[in-house]
């Protein structure tokens, strides 16, 4: 769908899901790189546990389908050669080095490009000169300030989420602008903080307080009924499964579906199955619907869980249609028949010079007339340099000779 | 210049959060979105809060407000003929439709794909739900986005080792599917711009989160390892990176010393047990990490969270305070150039969330309030799809327009 746009991406970890969504919709993404390799090489995990400037899996997953090249930007060829470049392309992506304030990469481009710069961030607010990195971004999103029990630390996921919120937000706004310059041929500055992009997994934790209420507390069950605390994930026979307690005119129902499951399988009293679910919370503040209660109802789902394996509390969960499912590992994921008869993965990608392969998920949207694949595996260090020097710039091959013996290339 | 989506017209029919979304990026960026509700089954997300001086009410959900702000709001009975027909005309007046009903909802209306585009050929549909409109486990799969984040792989990686995992706060994939539903119809309408050529998305929630932890599917793909749950907030190889403890209740500073200039710069700062010899390599630092962890955590305890921040970042250390709802609310960046205040006839002034990019030449449009439900019910049906004001009795009459 985008197979008329040309991204070149000065890669640093926040453009990487930019410049990963902008190919799979088609776009041309080249990726410009130092030639000691982008930041996104060193992030782990690795291939076998074995570094190596081509072996890192965050790199491998976020950047197939990409071409690559390294060009020194700290030397008068290299901007030379990226402005050139440039003159192709509809969007660059950039990252700004740790923090809003230090300087873009001095390369004029055209009026018609887009150029799209994600900071840690605001490069105009009191945060501006912030030293930043991913843990930081992260922890100022609110997320993690949310996220776990008061008696331990804050949690936040072992996968950096700061850079993939940003990239994907980069990916929106460099569309919205290739949008405008689709109606009138001009390009425009973008700049993406990765803070704000972050706060939307927040949800409505950023506008609890200006709204005049009270401070959120972090807490793993949240919801309380006749005093008694309702946990949202209880064990099964091989792992673990969300079990949603939900009321009101919405999703009451889908609770007493749930009930009636636990009576059925004698782990719940039949008068407990019968109470109106939907309108529990009144109930509960009534006093119809007293503490013990609610203490042999929670235990009663917890005894329904501990009978089933997470596959069949999913199929069942299916079959009742209930606020429940499996908490999938990647190991589930892959088994999955739901993700593999839809066609979430791609054809296998190589990683690696050992010939190692996976299926992608490269398939984050269906459309009626477009596939989503990946071209081709994420490119090795300086990979295409000397082929899209020759043949887009016009280079001979005694001046790509030159370009690598001073060290530009 | 006006928004980059000036002039594109957008038939929001989601409810609670991925279609909200959706639509108010659209919103954002110029579009004409008119959302599609009901007063009979209202949307939930006008239920949930937070709610303005913490008051609950239809008309009074912050949160509503927020994924809503600049639509248009129409009450139709889309059960009934005649509703349906109205939807039908605003099929052919939109652009694009976004819809988020359990998979087969749409069918059973007979408004799936292949009717919507018999009447409008051009049009792009985004669909979304949690595993998406095909597969053997679609349908009878809907629900919320804690249920997405499950099967995405997210869940499980929150918590700690040995204990049972925490996961996600909240929804999680309602936050991370919108971010490839808005590039996907992006992408569509650029192509439909040369092509005239409409046509139906398809975005499963969890398959969207599963995007955002793609590092952890590659390595299990490649090296057969299921990542796990580590609790500790910071990289195993990289030292010291992670969260300490500061005076109050539950305050804690993000700190990351781990790169040489930083952590010279801590060091500093920090000083005695820092000073040691045996810090001055990374080698030494990783396998002193504990008494490391330790002695910084023993001069963060006594400290006040932002006093702290502020004073690390002008050392030059990367730090942050781990943000709670207090401290953004606070926010000086967030003050400065994120919260907007909007002003609604019901709940008077409020304060909800800017978009999250900035475009230097094409700026998103001001920041506007939430429609109250079924707010512009008779100018749509005038003005989009036609009716004149004794058609629009009619329907009133008969009850359609609730």
């Amino acid at each position: 769908m985008l197979h008329d746009i040309r991204v070149i991406e000065l890669s640093g970890p926040e453009t990487m899901m930019a410049g990963r969504i902008l190919g799979d919709l088609g776009a041309d993404v080249i990726v410009v790189e130092p030639p000691g390799g982008a930041a996104g090489r060193r992030l782990d995990p690795f291939l076998d546990d074995t570094p190596g400037l081509d072996r890192s899996l965050t790199w491998h997953a976020l950047n197939r389908g990409k071409r690559g090249i390294t060009l020194d930007l700290g030397k008068a060829d290299g901007r030379a050669l990226l402005a050139e470049l440039g003159r192709s392309a509809a969007l660059v992506l950039e990252t700004a080095d740790r923090k809003a304030t230090a300087p873009r990469a001095d390369v004029a481009f055209p009026t018609s490009t887009v150029r799209c710069r994600i900071t840690p961030f605001l490069s105009t607010g009191p945060k501006r000169d912030y030293f930043a990195s991913d843990l930081i971004v992260t922890a100022a999103t609110g997320v993690p300030g949310i996220t776990g029990t008061p008696e331990r630390p804050p949690l936040f996921y072992p996968v950096p989420q700061a850079m993939m919120e940003a990239g994907a937000e980069a990916a929106i706004a460099s569309l919205a602008a290739l949008s405008a310059r689709d109606v009138d041929g001009l390009g425009q500055d973008i700049e993406v903080p990765a803070r704000l992009a972050g706060m939307m997994s927040a949800l409505s934790v950023p506008i609890v307080v200006p709204a005049n209420n009270p401070e959120l507390q972090r807490t793993p069950a949240r919801q309380r009924l006749a005093g008694v605390a309702l946990p949202g994930i209880f064990a099964c026979k091989d792992g673990f499964v969300l079990v949603s307690f939900a009321f009101g005119q919405a999703f009451g129902r889908l609770t007493q579906r749930l009930m009636q499951w636990a009576v059925e399988q004698n782990c719940l009293e039949a008068r407990l199955g019968a109470v109106d679910w939907s309108t529990a919370p009144q109930q509960a503040e009534k006093g119809s619907l007293t503490a013990e209660d609610m203490r042999a109802t929670v235990d009663a789902i917890a005894t329904l869980c501990l009978r089933h394996t997470k596959d069949e509390f999913g199929a069942e969960a299916r079959k009742r249609g209930l606020l429940a499912a499996p908490l999938m590992d990647m190991r589930d994921i892959g088994q999955s028949p739901q993700y593999r008869e839809r066609g979430l993965w791609s054809s296998p990608v190589t990683v690696g010079a050992e010939g190692c392969t996976v299926d992608d998920p490269a398939r984050f949207a269906q459309f009626s007339n477009y596939t989503i694949d990946v071209r081709r595996p994420a490119p090795t260090l300086s990979q295409h340099t000397a082929e899209i020097l020759k043949t887009d710039l016009g280079l001979s091959s005694a001046e790509v000779q030159a370009l690598f013996v001073h060290g530009i290339i | 210049m006006k928004g980059p989506l000036d002039g594109l017209r957008v038939l929001d029919m989601g409810w609670v959060m991925v279609g909200p979304v959706t639509g108010r990026y659209l919103a954002d960026l110029g579009a004409d979105v008119v959302k599609l509700e009901s007063s009979r089954r209202v949307d939930p997300l006008r239920t949930l809060g937070p709610f303005k001086d913490g008051k609950p009410g239809l008309e009074r959900s912050i949160s509503y407000h927020n994924l809503n702000a600049g639509k248009r709001s129409l009450t139709v009975d889309i059960k009934d003929s005649r509703g349906r027909e109205a939807i039908l005309r605003l099929v052919e007046w939109a652009d694009v439709l976004i819809e988020s009903f359990s998979p087969g909802v749409l069918d059973d209306l007979d408004l799936a794909y292949p009717v919507l585009k018999a009447r409008n050929p051009a049009l792009i549909v985004a669909s979304t739900s949690l595993l998406g409109q095909t597969g053997p486990h679609a349908r009878g799969t809907s629900g919320v986005g804690t249920m997405g984040a499950s099967m995405s792989g997210a869940s499980l990686l929150l918590g700690w080792p040995g204990h049972a995992p925490c996961g996600t706060y909240g929804p999680w994939t309602d936050a991370i599917a919108p971010r490839f539903i808005v590039p996907s119809i992006l992408a569509a309408l650029h192509r439909r711009r040369a092509t005239g050529e409409g046509c139906h998305i398809d975005v499963a929630q969890a398959e969207a989160g599963i995007q955002f932890l793609s590092p952890a599917w590659y390595q299990y793909a490649a090296n057969g390892t299921v990542m796990e749950r580590r609790g500790h907030a910071g990289s195993p190889l990289r030292v010291p990176h992670g969260i300490f403890r500061c005076a109050g209740q539950d305050r804690w500073i993000a700190l990351d010393g781990s790169d040489e200039a930083a952590w010279q710069a801590l060091r500093t700062i920090v000083g005695g047990p820092l000073l040691d010899s045996k810090f001055d390599t990374l080698i030494g630092r990783l396998r002193g990490r504990q008494e490391l962890e330790n002695a910084i955590s023993a001069w963060t305890i006594s400290q006040q969270a932002d006093e702290l921040e502020r004073s690390l970042q002008s050392a030059g250390v990367p730090a942050h305070v781990v943000s709670n709802s207090n401290d953004l609310a606070h926010d000086p960046d967030l003050l400065d150039a994120h919260y907007c205040h909007i002003d609604d006839p019901i709940v008077g002034d409020a304060i909800v969330e800017g978009p999250r990019y900035r475009l230097g030449r094409t700026p998103e449009r001001a920041t506007r309030r939430g429609p109250r439900i079924g707010e512009h019910t008779q100018e749509i049906l005038r003005d989009l799809c036609g009716y004149d004001a004794a058609a629009i009795d009619e329907l009133k009459a008969a009850g359609v327009l609730v």
